[in-house]
């Protein structure tokens, strides 16, 4: 990539990265104010869901972190949000497994969705190590059980001497910094990538073809152009998976 | 919700050929089932859009 002129003649890697930025996502396709009709459904609601969890994860965490082990461990108020940040790690599983399955039974890498569907998958496996680690950090008879547990399966693959469960500093750092930075930077591509090619319309089912295209909404069709100029694999949509929803008018976001 | 849910015990278990599950497992699997389940089945609210100039 080659720095370009900002129109004085000047070479400037800012006003190059601006350009790409806005043109990539403009403020109407990064914060739209409508959604194709199609997305009134409950299985799209829990990729949002997932989302809304892993905020509450972040938050409880940030205040386990800051109070430490003996906190959480004898307060009233450290087992309150020592108990949010669990739970809320299991909603975020919860809701991402379904939000997987959702997306994996509608093809959800159609239409150059390719880099979406693949920043979703790797950000459902770092989360795993990332909540392995919070378990073996709890600093409790628990931790400790599952940390021998878990160590005769590192040594099984060949890393125990890499990522030593028994060690409760390391297990830390992975779990409160290098983990959660990776999920959340997947996270913000995986959004970023979702804005940028749009939802994911559904598979149409034989014969409904024409209703579906007489009702297109106009947040499918900004999203199919959308589709069509940046896709970078060449997929556009097939014709049978038209992009119109059954009721035709786009629901408002909020 | 302690003498409700007595958890001072090891898990049940089911094992049947290489599955290995624990009963507490197996609920939230089934639960997660259910819940794709509705989501694809039940009618989502649906309210009119105002597209009246303001």
């Amino acid at each position: 990539m080659s720095a370009t002129s900002d129109g004085s003649g000047r070479k400037n890697w800012t006003v190059e990265l601006r350009k790409r930025a806005v043109a990539a996502l403009p403020p109407e396709k990064l914060l739209p104010d409508g959604q194709p009709a199609y997305m009134s459904s409950w299985i799209y609601v829990f990729g949002v869901l997932s989302l809304a969890s892993l905020v509450v994860l972040i938050l409880s965490g940030s205040i386990l972190a800051l109070k430490g082990p003996t906190w959480w461990h004898v307060t009233g108020i450290g087992h309150f949000f020592n108990s949010m940040h669990l739970w809320s790690v299991e909603l975020f599983f919860f809701f991402m497994v379904i939000h997987l399955w959702g997306k994996y039974w509608m093809a959800a890498w159609r239409g150059g969705r390719k880099r979406t569907w693949i920043t979703g998958a790797v950000t459902f496996l770092v989360a795993i190590p990332c909540a392995l680690t919070g378990y073996v950090s709890q600093q409790n008879f628990d931790s400790q059980w599952i940390s021998t547990q878990a160590k005769d399966a590192m040594n099984a693959v060949g890393i125990g001497a890499f990522f030593n469960l028994l060690d409760f500093g390391q297990m830390y750092s992975w779990h409160i910094f290098l983990l959660p930075m990776a999920v959340v930077a997947l996270v913000a591509a995986h959004v970023l990538l979702v804005r940028k090619h749009g939802i994911v319309p559904p598979f149409i089912l034989d014969g409904h073809e024409q209703v579906l295209a007489a009702a297109a909404s106009d947040g499918a069709e900004a999203a199919e152009a959308a589709d069509a100029a940046d896709a970078p694999d060449g997929q556009p949509e097939p014709a049978t998976e038209a992009p119109a929803p059954p009721t035709g008018e786009p629901e408002p976001t909020g | 919700m302690a003498a409700v849910f007595n958890l001072n015990h090891p898990p049940h278990i089911a094992h049947w050929h290489f599955i290995y599950l624990s009963v507490p497992n197996i609920i939230v699997i089934v639960v997660m089932l259910v819940a794709f389940a509705l989501a694809i089945l039940l009618p989502f609210p649906k309210h009119k859009v105002d597209r009246s100039p303001s």
